[in-house]
């Protein structure tokens, strides 16, 4: 019998999380997802709580899936994005948070632009904070619902060689699989252009390759990232067309992965630049059920922080 | 005004060539080493090292701190002179702006304020601003500190200008066309945390520049606030070729890394940033060979409600004046047997000779201009009981080695911890 507690009342990275924590998460979301198959059938979990979903940096998938997600579990939503908020009045995210606090939120979720600023939150109030995306840090929600993707398709994640192409540097979804994927005794591959993908990422307990048909040789998995070209001056490489020329994903390159490799994305999708629009639409991309499967994982964080209860597991 | 008699101190005066143990008096504000026989208050200081007022190369005097809150916060910590930077509002770019700071220093400081001008107009690195007047009006030298001018052409005629007024010039090594964006030391702790920008070559890049021009043309240029191990190297094969660079680093950058910004405390934030593990080590060997001659607080107040924000959003800096000398005697303790006369040259005497101040030493009929330092008394610094009005530190907090316990400035006692 293996038994699992949580105890965090706040998700902030997977950095700090214990593989049977992680384990914890993954398994309450495999209970949600089947548990619920039909969206409109509601638990009442979190009935009574308040969740407010603070994204102070635009987003589509995230905030809809907590959404989703919190309304599934019977929770009152509301959400607050940067352009409705009082930051726009030049309050600092602290006052913002304390106010939101004072309201009487049980939860907040936080997607900002500042690496650290969920720490920050956690540490100025009370309330659970879930991280939902902090600068290029971390971004947990998505590596957790990557991994249980993942772990969907290929049984397991131990052993398992996947390769994450793309925008490294910039990227939080990246740190976040990183830690959980190594974690969970995968063996990561970071590939892309040297000047997104340093070298330094090897202390983090990756491989880092400039190669791509090398590093998709062997992959159970690629998943792929948004060129993040909002973010960058235009001198970590030299245009998006060269960009697609040197890394980009098409059905013929496709053919240096293996045949049962699939392909993920968090979102949202260049089509024509890091993947082509026929790769993505094909039975390799599992894109939609990573979507899909935000909402069992992210019912399974607020489940457990916003009670921060014990999770027990009978194997 | 109080007479003084101060027993059983070594006096360590590198600057003077001495060391010795000796009693001395302090008699309507000047040193005497012959017996005075009228009322004084009596300091029995055995044990307890007296060193020439410390004298800090790099003050940013912000609000919420007032001059007067600076002074005696630079006291506390026994300076006895701080050089305030040009960053002040409205800045340090003309001579009027040069005498409303001398007149408000005048009222309100127990020690010696001195003015560092601006290079540039209003520091923006477009065109020079008057640094003949700026001396006329009283400033010590001149820069362009926390900025640096980018154009290195303004820079070069910078320094040649300053040089015809014999104007020291301070030179904030930053490449912003490589650090613009920097909030954190690049390397793998800032990797981890998704935050950096501010790489080692930021700094490296204008040293050598500083070097280049130095060489070429025959001035003398200080860098301020070294901070990698890659510039100690430049510098240190500098002046073996004779080239007349001098340069300064400061407490934390001797004894702190960036793993102190791991929980993103905007207190650890600072500029140029922490940096690496080799890093420290090299600025601590550059200390000890001289090749780094001074170490400056880069003391710099910010309100509460400004660090209480995002990482990346919060102002850099940090404060020191109270916590620089202790530090840096700990630090350097671990390292030298006796590291007084090291101590007193780096951050007092070889500071006030780049500056071309005037300096009397701890001799008969000089000014007191003093420190009294306490090297077995281990105490903790918290910025609640701090002088300084700012709380903006990594150190809160922490227990350290060895502490001021009088300050002598112009003659008079500007701080004391002495129990009588």
């Amino acid at each position: 019998m293996d038994v699992t507690q949580w105890h965090r009342k706040s998700l902030l990275g997977l950095e700090e999380l214990s593989v049977a924590e992680i384990e914890c998460i993954l398994r309450q979301a495999a209970q949600f997802k089947e548990d619920v198959p039909n969206p409109e059938r509601k638990t009442d979990h979190l009935s009574g709580k308040r969740i407010v979903n603070l994204f102070l940096e635009p987003s589509t998938r995230t905030r809809i899936a907590f959404e989703i997600a919190a309304k599934s579990l019977s929770a009152d939503v509301i959400s607050i994005t940067g352009n409705s908020s009082s930051l726009t009045k030049g309050e600092t995210l602290r006052d913002t948070a304390m106010n939101v606090q004072a309201l009487g939120a049980d939860a907040i979720v936080v997607r900002h632009s500042s690496a650290g600023s969920s720490l920050f939150l956690s540490r100025t109030i009370d309330v659970p904070i879930i991280n939902a995306g902090d600068g290029a840090h971390e971004h947990p929600s998505q590596a957790l619902l990557d991994m249980f993707t993942l772990q969907e398709n290929l049984g397991t994640l131990r052993g398992k060689k996947i390769t994450i192409l793309g925008d490294i540097l910039f990227s939080r979804v990246a740190r976040s699989n990183l830690w959980g994927l190594t974690k969970m005794g995968a063996e990561v591959t970071l590939a892309g252009p040297s000047t997104l993908v340093p070298k330094q990422f090897e202390e983090m307990g990756a491989r880092v390759s400039h190669d791509l048909r090398e590093s998709l040789a062997d992959a159970d998995a690629v998943m792929l990232l948004r060129i993040q070209h909002e973010r960058q001056n235009s001198t970590h490489f030299p245009s998006l067309a060269e960009y697609t020329t040197m890394f980009g994903l098409n059905m013929e390159r496709s053919k240096w992965l293996k045949p049962d490799a699939i392909i993920l994305h968090p979102g949202p999708i260049n089509r024509g630049v890091e993947i082509d629009s026929e790769l993505a639409d094909s039975s390799r991309a599992v894109i939609l059920d990573q979507v899909k499967n935000g909402i069992a994982v992210r019912m399974a964080i607020l489940y457990l922080c916003a009670n921060a209860v014990t999770c027990s597991h009978n194997d | 005004m109080t007479d003084y008699c101060l027993s059983g101190a070594r006096i360590v005066d590198p600057a003077k060539n001495l060391d010795e143990i000796r009693d001395f008096w302090v008699v309507d504000g000047r040193i005497t080493f012959g017996r005075h026989d009228g009322e004084t208050e009596n300091l029995d200081v055995s044990g307890k090292i007296v060193m020439p007022g410390l004298i800090d190369l790099r003050s940013h005097l912000h609000a919420p701190e007032s001059l007067s809150s600076a002074s005696a916060a630079a006291a506390a910590g026994g300076y006895t002179a701080i050089l305030a930077m040009p960053d002040v509002c409205p800045p340090a770019d003309n001579p009027g702006a040069i005498r409303l700071m001398e007149e408000k220093a005048s009222k309100s400081a127990s020690i010696t304020f001195l003015q560092c001008g601006c290079l540039t107009k209003g520091s923006k690195g477009k065109e020079l601003a008057p640094l003949g007047s700026l001396k006329e009006a009283g400033v010590v030298a001149v820069s362009d500190c926390p900025n640096s001018p980018q154009n290195t052409e303004i820079f070069l005629k910078g320094l040649e200008y300053a040089s015809m007024f014999d104007l020291p010039v301070i030179e904030f090594p930053r490449d912003l066309t490589v650090s613009s964006s920097g909030v954190a030391h690049e390397g793998p702790t800032g990797l981890r945390m998704g935050i950096g920008g501010y790489p080692r070559m930021a700094e490296e890049l204008f040293v050598q520049r500083a070097i280049t021009i130095s060489r070429n043309i025959q001035v003398n240029i200080h860098v301020s606030s070294i901070s990698s191990a890659g510039s100690v190297e430049l510098i240190r094969n500098a002046k073996a070729k004779g080239i007349l660079i001098t340069a300064d680093t400061t407490p934390h950058h001797l004894t702190l890394t960036d793993e102190k910004i791991l929980g993103y405390d905007p207190n650890s934030k600072t500029m140029p940033p922490l940096r690496e593990e080799s890093d420290r080590a090299a600025i601590l060997a550059g200390i000890l060979d001289g090749t780094i001659d001074c170490i400056s607080t880069a003391h710099e107040p910010c309100h509460e409600h400004e660090k209480q924000v995002e990482f990346d959003l919060a102002p850099a800096g940090i404060i020191g004046y109270e916590t620089a000398l202790s530090i840096v005697y700990e630090e350097l303790s671990l390292h030298e047997k006796d590291p007084f006369g090291l101590i007193a040259q780096t951050m007092s005497e070889k500071p006030r000779r780049i500056l071309k101040t005037p300096y009397e030493g701890i001799t008969e009929g000089a000014k007191a201009d003093f420190v009294v330092f306490d090297p077995s008394k281990n105490w903790q610094y918290t910025v609640e009981k701090g002088v300084s009005v700012a709380r903006n530190t990594p150190f809160d907090g922490c227990t350290i080695k060895g502490s001021v316990v009088a300050t002598f400035s112009m003659g008079k006692q500007v701080y004391s911890a002495i129990e009588v």
